[in-house]
């Protein structure tokens, strides 16, 4: 099988690789660099349990060929907690009870991540819209939309 | 972190939640594993002619194709009812999406290229996939009269016809009867992880790895299917991402089990979202509901004719029909009823368990009946509910467990949060509906806890955490009764060969089942420290007394820690206990046994509809739950909010449609919708009445899937008041309630 | 997924070798949200994937030149919608790039993928029909403009020579004021495709364009001169019957799954009316400035 160089940097770690032209982000991110943080459901762009960030924007990995990462910057949700310390969304999805079966859970938080980082003070229709390309069937919205309206105000102080 | 009962701590394995780090089967990485990849037919039914695998074993890679024909002869069937479902299809495909092979290969793109080139001729036959064709005396049978000796109904599609009831519904003469007929969709349960299965050969007995709700069962399934004994079956159950149901019985586990044995080397099956909508749902409902009124507004009687549509196989689907329709009535004073089920088979996904458990559909049917024999009579919806609710102690289905909460207190807190009987702004309405569900009637519950020398703990309990936060609570009450800080306890799940036999996680029981075999457990750990204690002061037994982690010694009180660690002595070690918990059944109750108890939901909404679209927005959605005592009142709102969301979806938007042959055409996400962050109510409130009254820890009851039970009658009450328009189909899409408005609406 | 080649065209030449080689063995690769669902499914089957992320002449951009706006084909919708001069100048095309799936597609799906896919949903199409944009094409021959209303054949149909690409959609800065709207209908609120998706012009001289997309093979474009729709006084009866022409062309197919052709029909003249109102109501709050 022919497969294609790439270089990309992953959670501030550069990674050169060689990946099938058909494996999107997603599979080289679970099979390739086992990071199995994000998860594979519909595999259509439409439950968001794969996005991930490259060069800044949310993306869902399953949409998106490995090859096509080259030069990228991605962020995944392994990459969030440093030293073991969680960061304050990932605590206030905790806090607000933001987490049920936990599945959807990798894509929920790197979404709510970068709305943070886009937008310091969303408001609850700006959450809604911003959260809508990630599905929770456990239906913990209200509560995650609560865990960022937390740490948005935390932020405040 | 303190963890007492009643608090809202971070939910226990939480944290690994929120970083990935948490692995679902998926996530798990054996050596040297074979991805398998299942050959299915585009269509309902087919006579299958030849399999021809030739070409698919030719691609670089594969380790294995698997037809029947490899199988173990006569193919080796299973199921939790009957034993009806084949591990590959055996001649012909019953459903569409029922697997005819199956390859394994060394890489997931040889995998799904050979699944690809495996060559099935085949014929397709006429397929049933609604109530009225599964009933036609025409119809083909979906299963083999061969497969059901001895049954006379084996020449029909159905399967089986429960029957319930009190009093004499004929001779009961009222004043007012209603009579309607009711539908409720087919849907799915959509997890978020979609089913994940693996298996390897481990030394003379087998390993599997599945995200399923029943470990222990799933052991038994395997060790008959290979004749290995039980102890030779090691399943890992790993938290499921999301279950309701439909993960609670094998599904591909022996297909995969098979496979490893046959290519002596671990498979995986990762089911695709499009293959989990093949191998789950709810079953489909049509209800005939007749109610008799007196005047005043009390019930005469209730005659209630429910048909599910269940799948080709049984799976656990006539129990949900035999079990769902059974507080058919609702919680209220009935003279007389009679309801009548039936299990339909037909060619579509076999139907399982999801939240609920077939209750959802009749309660539809009869809520919305009475509304309106409410307002033919005149009567305020919320007042008729309130004078026929069955009160505390009432023996409202006189054979069963009476009234187990002060219910009437749920429905007055609803509408008094929704504001029921203030004034309306125009184009608003109103609903409000209440659900019942009948708990478990038998279970079986082993717990293990062993308080290590340092106070900390560890509790062995066979419970899937599928979300429902069950890891967190079992935590909770032994941090409570053996005084350990939570974040010392830890609590190991999902191992059939270290965790002790749990019978199952479903039906919301394992706050009360599973809650009380660990309390049992601490307690037995709770009379070792009070001999230990008494050991240490030279006093006897009775003058101690060991509660909520700590001593009470005469005249002061130490922290168990305190009396472990010289009790214990130099060379440490620990103190196990062992609790149970036992429903046993009772062979001449029409459900097998008794209900260990009810959860009861009032759900209220306010709702505006857009006359010109069929737009619903929900203006608010009250949702309140008699739990007994909240354990974690977080929890607990996660849970009704949750159940409350997903009720939205079967409410609104979601269905399987099916092309003129039976082919499901949504399948997958794109044209099968489930609600979004922004698909919530402008206002979600719940709440929970706690009266101490239930039979699970301090007073606890099971909760899980009461705010899902009558979402859709109190979403159609408000759409009825605010435009006037009845409508009996579920969900109620902006077309439907279009329609339903162009029409003029009455039904 | 099926293998196939990878092909990333640094300049335009190379894109059309490989295009003149490749030939109908060729798909073109821009932010993948349909491509990728369909190479899954295995509804297409190319040998080699183009992608034209990298040819500098399609790069992700937004310009103001010349009396017009180009916005690069590879331009995603996150950026179109949250331009501030889209928003002033072509706010139906901001609101429907807003729309086009949740934030996670927007952030990928381009413009030239989204009208080279010619979806009949495309919610873009009916805001580009109404601006009167052109698309600027390519080949190996040389460029060329195509008005947005001879662009659209059929789902996955343009009129694209062979070996031709996008480049550049142009949209001409309006030369009077205007008001504008984009609007659509969804089975639910979160992201969804659109069983009608529309948008409204309405310029200061009373010329009223609508143009609709869910609603037949292709998105349509339909203009009202007689100034019937842009009249505040002009009764309801009237405007009806001006928007029944309008729409007479829609074709709703029966065969879908997302909506009858009543619903549809039924909710072109809801949708119609509402978007001609809030047009109206923003050109007479000011509008787009010409």
């Amino acid at each position: 099988m022919t497969t294609i160089p790439i270089e990309v940097t992953v959670n501030g770690r550069s990674r050169s690789l060689r990946v099938a032209p058909q494996h999107t982000l997603l599979d080289v991110l679970r099979d390739d660099l086992a990071l199995t943080g994000a998860k594979e459901c519909c595999l259509v762009g439409e439950c968001g349990a794969c996005t991930v960030i490259v060069d800044g924007s949310t993306v869902d990995s399953c949409l998106m060929l490995g090859v096509e990462a080259d030069g990228a910057v991605v962020t995944t949700i392994e990459g969030l907690a440093t030293g073991g310390r969680l960061t304050p969304i990932q605590e206030a999805f905790l806090d607000e009870g933001g987490v049920q079966c936990g599945f959807c859970i990798p894509g929920q938080v790197i979404s709510a991540h970068a709305l943070l980082q886009a937008s310091a003070h969303p408001t609850i229709a700006e959450i809604e819209e911003g959260m809508a390309g990630n599905l929770c069937r456990c239906g913990c919205y209200q509560q995650i939309t609560q865990a960022i309206l937390a740490t948005a105000e935390a932020g405040r102080r | 972190m303190i963890g007492r009962v009643g608090a809202s701590p971070q939910r226990v394995g939480g944290r690994g939640r929120v970083t990935g780090l948490q692995h679902y089967v998926a996530d798990i990485r054996l050596p040297d594993i074979l991805h398998a990849k299942l050959v299915t037919l585009d269509c309902a039914r087919a006579r299958i002619v030849s399999i021809d695998t030739s070409a698919a074993e030719r691609v670089p890679g594969v380790r294995l194709v698997m037809t029947a024909a490899d199988l173990p002869q006569p193919v080796p069937r299973f199921g939790p009812q009957f034993q009806d479902r084949p591990v590959l299809a055996v001649g012909e495909t019953k459903y569409h999406g029922e697997p005819v092979a199956a390859v394994a290969a060394d890489s997931r793109d040889a995998a799904d290229e050979a699944a690809r080139l495996v060559k099935v001729e085949y014929e397709e036959l006429p397929a049933v996939f609604t109530i009225e064709g599964a009933l036609d005396p025409a119809a083909p049978l979906v299963q083999d009269a061969a497969l059901r000796p001895g049954d006379n109904l084996a020449a029909t599609n159905v399967l089986r016809e429960h029957l319930v009831g009190w009093g004499d519904v004929e001779a009961t003469q009222a004043d007012l009867v209603i009579e309607h007929t009711y539908e409720f969709p087919m849907v799915t349960h959509f997890a978020i992880e979609p089913h994940a299965f693996m298996a390897a050969p481990d030394g003379d007995g087998i390993a599997v790895w599945s995200s399923i709700q029943h470990p222990n069962w799933l052991q038994k399934v395997l060790a008959d299917i290979l004749g290995l004994p039980l102890a030779k079956v090691r399943v890992h159950a790993p938290d499921p991402g999301g279950a309701f149901g439909g993960k609670q019985h094998a599904k591909y586990e022996p297909l995969v089990a098979l496979m490893a044995l046959r290519a002596d080397r671990p498979v995986r099956l990762v089911l695709t979202l499009e293959e989990t909508f093949q191998a789950a749902r709810r079953a489909s409902a049509k209800i005939r509901v007749r109610t008799g009124f007196h005047s005043d507004g009390t019930f005469a009687f209730q005659d209630i004719a429910a048909d599910y549509l269940i799948g080709a196989y049984a799976d656990i689907a006539d129990r949900v029909v035999g079990k769902g329709s059974y507080p058919g009535c609702g919680p209220y004073r009935v003279p007389a009823a009679r309801i009548t089920a039936r299990s339909i088979l037909s060619n579509t996904t076999p139907s399982t368990a999801f939240r609920g458990f077939g209750a959802p559909q009749v309660n539809w049917a009869v809520e919305s009946n009475i509304d309106a024999g409410a307002l033919a009579l005149g009567i305020d919806r919320l007042e008729l509910r309130l004078l026929n609710l069955a009160r505390l102690g009432e023996a409202f289905i006189p054979f069963d467990t009476p009234a187990d909460g002060h219910w009437e207190q749920v429905v007055r807190r609803a509408a008094e949060l929704i504001g029921w009987g203030t004034p309306l702004p125009p184009g608003r309405g109103r609903g409000i509906a209440v659900g019942i569900k009948s708990g478990p009637t038998t279970g079986l519950s082993y717990a293990t806890v062993r308080l290590l020398a340092d106070g900390s703990v560890i509790v062995f309990a066979g419970t899937s955490d599928m979300g429902q936060g069950a890891r967190t609570i079992l935590a909770q009450i032994a941090s409570d009764e053996l005084g350990a800080p939570l974040d010392w306890v830890t609590v190991v799940m999902g191992d059939t060969a270290v965790v002790p036999y749990d019978q199952q996680t479903s039906a919301s029981r394992s706050t009360v089942l599973m809650g009380n075999a660990v309390l049992d457990a601490c307690r037995d750990i709770q009379s070792k420290v009070r001999a230990m204690a008494a050991r240490l002061e030279g006093i006897d037994p009775s003058e101690i007394a060991v509660e909520h982690g700590v001593v009470l010694l005469p005249g002061r009180e130490v922290p168990i820690v305190d009396v472990l660690k010289p009790g214990l002595g130099p060379l440490g070690g620990e103190l196990i206990g062992n609790g149970e918990m036992r429903k046993e059944g009772d062979p001449g109750h029409p459900l097998g046994g008794s209900v260990a108890f009810f959860e009861f939901n009032c759900t209220a909404i306010e709702a505006e509809v857009d006359r010109e679209t069929g737009d619903i927005v929900l203006v608010r959605h009250v949702t309140v739950s008699d739990v007994g005592k909240a354990l974690n009142p977080l929890q607990v709102r996660m849970q009704d909010e949750g159940a409350a969301v997903m009720g939205l979806g079967h409410t609104l938007m979601e269905h399987y449609i099916f092309d003129g042959s039976g082919r499901i055409r949504n399948l997958g996400a794109i044209d099968y919708r489930i609600p979004t962050s922004m698909d919530l109510p402008l206002e979600l409130l719940s709440d929970m009445v706690e009266n101490e009254d239930g039979p699970g820890p301090y007073g606890s009851k099971g909760m899980s899937e009461g705010a899902l039970l009558c979402v859709s009658a109190a979403v159609a009450g408000a759409v009825h008041e605010a435009t006037g328009t009845v409508i009996r189909d579920l969900p109620l899409t902006p077309e439907r309630v279009w329609r339903s408005l162009q029409e003029g609406g009455n039904g | 997924m099926r293998s196939f080649a990878y092909s990333r065209p640094a300049t335009l030449a190379q894109a059309f070798k490989t295009l003149e080689s490749g030939g109908s063995d060729c798909r073109l690769l821009a932010g993948g949200t349909d491509l990728i669902i369909r190479l899954r499914d295995g509804s297409l089957q190319p040998t080699i994937v183009v992608d034209v992320k990298r040819i500098p002449e399609l790069r992700p951009v937004i310009r103001e030149e010349a009396g017009r706006l180009t916005i690069g084909a590879t331009t995603v919708m996150s950026e179109i919608a949250a331009d501030e001069r889209v928003r002033r100048h072509f706010v139906a095309l901001a609101e429907a790039a807003a729309v086009v799936g949740a934030v996670q597609i927007r952030n990928r799906a381009t413009l030239g993928g989204n009208i080279c896919n010619a979806s009949p949903a495309a919610d873009t199409a009916p805001a580009l029909l109404v601006y009167g944009a052109q698309v600027v094409a390519i080949g190996s021959a040389g460029s060329r403009r195509i008005p947005i209303r001879d662009f659209f054949v059929r789902s996955g149909e343009t009129t694209l020579r062979r070996g031709e690409l996008v480049m550049a959609i142009e949209l001409p800065l309006p030369t009077q004021r205007t008001g504008s709207v984009h609007l659509r209908r969804t089975r639910r609120r979160g992201h969804d495709l659109a069983s009608v998706t529309l948008a409204c012009l309405v310029d200061a001289a009373g010329v009223t364009r609508l143009a609709f997309g869910s609603v037949g093979p292709r998105p349509v474009l339909a203009v009202d001169s007689s100034g019937v729709l842009a009249d505040d006084a002009a009764d309801d009866d009237a405007k009806g019957a001006v928007l029944e022409e309008l729409f007479a062309t829609a074709s709703p197919s029966a065969g879908s799954m997302r909506a009858s052709p009543e619903y549809r029909r039924a909710m072109l003249r809801v949708l119609g009316r509402r978007a001609v109102g809030i047009a109206l109501d923003r050109l007479a709050g000011g509008g787009a400035p010409g």
